[in-house]
Order: C-alpha cells, then structure tokens, then sequence
C-alpha cells in the first residue's frame, strides 16, 4: 500500500482520476447508446493507465511505468477497438430492452455508491486509514464493481453485458494500483490476456446467439435447449 | 456604519429588482444571435413590463382572491430572497441573518407555491396542466436541491451563503476539489430547471410544451407583470447563489465603499454573462426532453450530489 503521507497534490491527483473513472461508469450506465458505452469504457482506461503512471511516479515502481502503457493500448485502444468491430457486424446500436429507465439505474448507483462508501469508510477505519486516498480507492473499487454487477443484471444487450464484465475488471484494477502498486507485473499481463479472451469468446458467443436466436438480447436464452 | 450597511442591504434589494429583466433580455438577446436572428435587443423586457403595467386587469369569473394574492405574494418573497444572500457584499448586512441557505430556498419554493396556487384558482385547463407538471418537476428537482445543500453544508461546515463564499475565495484547495466541482455541475443543471431553460422547459411559446407559463395564461395588465417580473428576479436571485456562492465568489465588495459596491456591481454582470453564455450554448445544443424523460437530467444532478458528498468525506 501507498504510505499515508502523500503531498497534497499526489492525493488530489490520485482523488481526481479516480472520481473521474467513477462519473465514465455512470456515463455507461446512463446512456442508451452503445457507442456510447465503449467511448466512456476507453476514457475510464485512459484515466486508469493515468492514475498508473501517477503511482509510478509518486510512489517510485519504475514496472507500473510499463503496465501503464500497456492498459492504455491493450484497455484504452484494442478492446474498444474490438467491441466497435463486433457492434459494426451486428448492427446494433443501441439498448433496446431496457429494464430499469436510465435515469432510474443512475439513482440506483448512486445508492451503491453510498453503500461502498459505508463500507469502505468502516474498512479504512478498523486499518487506520480515515480520510485518505485509499479509502477513496476502495470506495471507488466497490463502487465501479457494484455498478458492473448492475449492469449485468439489468442490461440485455450482449454488448452491454460484456462491456458490464469489463467495467467491473476495471474496478479491481484501479483499487489494486492504489492499494497494492506493488503488484508483479505478470499478474497484469495475465489479466490483460484473459480480457482479451473474454472479449474474443464473447464475440463468437454473440455472433451464436444471432444465428441461432436471432437477436443479440440475452433475454432470449431462458429455455435450455439438449 | 449602520446607516451604510442599511442602505447597502437596500442596494441589494434594489439590484436584483432592476438588473433582473436586463438579464433576461441578455440571454434571450445572445440566444438570438448565435441562433443567427437579429433579437429584440437587451432591453426587450424592460417595454414588455413598461407596456404590461399600463393595460387594464381582466380577470376570470371564477377567480377568488387567491388569483388577486399569487403576484404579489411572489413577488414580495422575491424581494426578501435577496436580503440573505451575497449580491454585492461578501459580509452580511442587516437581517441577513434572518435566514440560511434553507431559509432562502423555503421562501423562493413559497413564491412557486402561490403561482401554482393561482394556476389552480381560476380552473382552466392549461392553468391545472402548467401546475401539475411544475409539481412533477418540484417533485424531481427538490431531493437534488437539498442534496445539494447539504454537500455545501458539509463543505463549509456552515449553512450561511457568506461562509461558504469565503471559504471558496481563501482556499484554492476546497474550490478545485472534486467535491465542489461536483456540486457546481449539479447546480448549473438544477439552474437550467428553475428557470425555464432546455432541456425540459420549451423555448417556443406553445400551450402544449408550457410548463411555467401555462400557469399564468389567465393574468394580464399589471398582474401579468408583477408575475413575469417575479419570474426574472427569480432567475437572477439564483444566477446570484450560482455565481456568488458557488461558482465564481471572487469579486464581490470587501469593505462596503461606493466604489467597491459599483465594481461588485459591474463584475457581477460580468459572472452573470459567462453563466449566460453557458446556459446559450445549452439551450442551442439541446432539443427539448419529452415529458417521461424529464427525470434524466436530474437524476444525472442527484448523482452528481452524491458524488459530490461522498468525495467530500474522503477529502
């Protein structure tokens, strides 16, 4: 973990990207647009593969320099790339099957929020870390989990559901260069590789279910077929 | 040294009652001319009250006394609003410690109230529409509004409009924290709401898009003015919260001299033309919200409140 006593500014750089990686989650879960969505997830990397290289440097892990680099091209341009790719194919543009209205889903996580916030606010306390960085960090971990989780549950779009699985990686991955930077970078590559798989076997999931069910809404698997 | 806070407080009071229609002309003049139409000029609301305070009343049959109160009580509480908060001073000066931050946002919701009242009173239909939907709205837009309040109270650990302004002016830390950024966006689009702007109040004068105005389709003469002029002064009391508490606090006179009242005086409009800029650029760019996707833009405010307070605990 970062020691506690960061200058001023390292804190409100750290704060600043990643409450500004929390409000591009809220923009995936507010809009109706997938363009939309895979725009907000590569911004989220860019300020994510930000706030590594503000570790690096802050903190001395000339290795977060690398893995900064590396989740910019691979998070930032690759999988936005592909998930663009994939939408082309399939012509979907939008959420059509909306279960909760936007607006709806952003009180919704707006309340999660609260909700990481209290326990991220008892964690940071029972380790005697009131009031600092890392407190925001989880907050803003559990919170981008949460929201991934709710994403999952109340989109039906395959995209989204995909792009719901992404966002939720890239809340662990944020609170982990905050909380352990000093993770082995390995670890990371690995984590790059299997977004990528996902990303890969996903598509071939989605390109399945147009042929067979015609449609790239989930809601149609509800039947098990032998 | 009491006689001249006294007449700056009456200063106040009287800034807000004769710079409002100038701030309505600005923006709807600016709106005009980036839409590439010539405009009205700036002065336009001033000859629409002129014309308006010398026709005759007519008033519905049905209407009882509520109709006749409604302007005036709006008004009045127009008057008081600006009494608590900083408009050319940034230190209180007499009875502004009547009330805090809520104080003034019961009044403002009081002068709404009775203009709703009054849409009700007379019984037409576009009068029972206009009011039921700016109920909607209060509905959607209230929870924002104290959320908001209370991440400013939390920020400044006060609930006084001054504490706040100070606070912001002596520490560049708290101003360009996430916290409060948060809480001025949050403002800007609750700003866009209570005052008839895009995206949700059509800019085109149809019964059917009208959510204010269809409330005050039955006034005319003098009434019908008294209303509209409350209208604008509500525009600007919150232009003020926006700018002089919020946004902008710098600017605002220190010592209470003739000189540095003129100058608060000039750089408020100055704020207040940026901000009308701002809402120019916003009601250019948007087109207008149907009627069940009003809650969008605010439930967007209500989570930026939430963030805002939820930032501003791990400061």
């Amino acid at each position: 973990m970062l020691h506690a006593a960061l200058s001023p500014l390292a804190e409100s750089i750290f704060s600043l990207l990643c409450i500004g990686s929390l409000l591009l989650s809220f923009v995936m879960l507010g809009s109706r647009w997938l363009t939309n969505y895979v725009l907000a997830f590569a911004a989220q990397s860019w300020l994510i593969a930000m706030l590594s290289a503000a570790v690096a440097w802050v903190g001395g892990y000339p290795e977060l320099y690398a893995i900064a680099v590396l989740t910019a091209i691979v998070r930032g341009l690759l999988l936005p790339y592909l998930l663009l790719r994939i939408m082309r194919e399939l012509a979907v543009a939008r959420e059509l099957h909306v279960v909760v209205q936007p607006s709806s889903s952003l009180v919704l996580g707006a309340l999660l929020v609260l909700f990481a916030f209290a326990v991220a606010a008892h964690a940071g306390h029972a380790l005697g870390l009131d009031g600092s960085v890392a407190v925001l960090a989880l907050t803003v971990m559990l919170a981008m989990k949460l929201i991934g989780f709710l994403m999952l549950a109340v989109r039906r779009e395959a995209m989204t559901q995909i792009l719901g699985l992404l966002e939720l990686e890239n809340g662990i991955f944020l609170g982990s260069q905050i909380l352990v930077p000093a993770m082995p970078m390995l670890i990371e590559l690995v984590v790059l590789f299997d977004l990528l798989v996902v990303v890969a076997s996903l598509g071939v999931l989605v390109r399945l279910l147009v042929v067979h069910v015609g449609s790239t809404s989930s809601h149609e698997l509800r039947r098990l077929v032998g | 040294m009491a006689a001249r806070d006294i007449a700056l407080q009456v200063c106040q009071v009287l800034a807000v009652l004769v710079a409002a229609p100038l701030l309505q002309g600005l923006i709807l003049q600016f709106e005009e001319r980036v839409q590439r139409a010539r405009g009205p000029g700036i002065f336009q609301p001033y000859r629409d009250l002129w014309k308006l305070f010398h026709k005759q009343i007519v008033q519905p049959e049905t209407a009882s006394w509520v109709y006749r109160a409604a302007p005036l009580v709006a008004f009045t509480c127009m008057l008081t609003v600006p009494i608590l908060i900083p408009v050319l001073t940034d230190y209180p000066l007499p009875l502004s410690d009547m009330g805090d931050i809520l104080g003034g946002g019961l009044i403002l919701a009081l002068g709404s109230f009775s203009v709703l009242l009054a849409g009700l009173d007379s019984g037409s239909a576009w009068g029972g529409i206009g009011s039921s939907r700016a109920v909607m709205l209060g509905i959607l837009a209230e929870p924002t509004l104290i959320l908001v309040f209370v991440g400013i109270t939390l920020l400044a650990k006060a609930m006084l409009p001054f504490v706040v302004n100070h606070l912001l002016v002596a520490s560049p830390a708290v101003y360009w924290s996430p916290a409060h950024l948060f809480l001025v966006f949050a403002f800007f689009i609750l700003l866009l709401v209570e005052t008839d702007r895009l995206p949700i109040h059509s800019s085109t004068h149809l019964e059917i898009y009208m959510i204010d105005e269809a409330r005050i389709l039955e006034y005319s003469g003098p009434l019908l003015a008294l209303l509209k002029w409350a209208s604008m002064m509500k525009q600007f009391i919150l232009y003020t919260i926006f700018c002089n508490v919020l946004t902008l606090p710098w600017g605002l006179s220190q010592h209470g001299s003739a000189l540095g009242v003129l100058g608060a005086a000039a750089a408020l409009m100055l704020k207040f033309t940026l901000v009308a800029c701002a809402v120019v650029v916003v009601e250019t760019m948007q087109s207008r919200l149907r009627f069940y996707r009003y809650q969008e833009p605010l439930a967007a405010s209500f989570l930026l409140a939430v963030l805002a307070i939820v930032a501003n605990q791990l400061r």
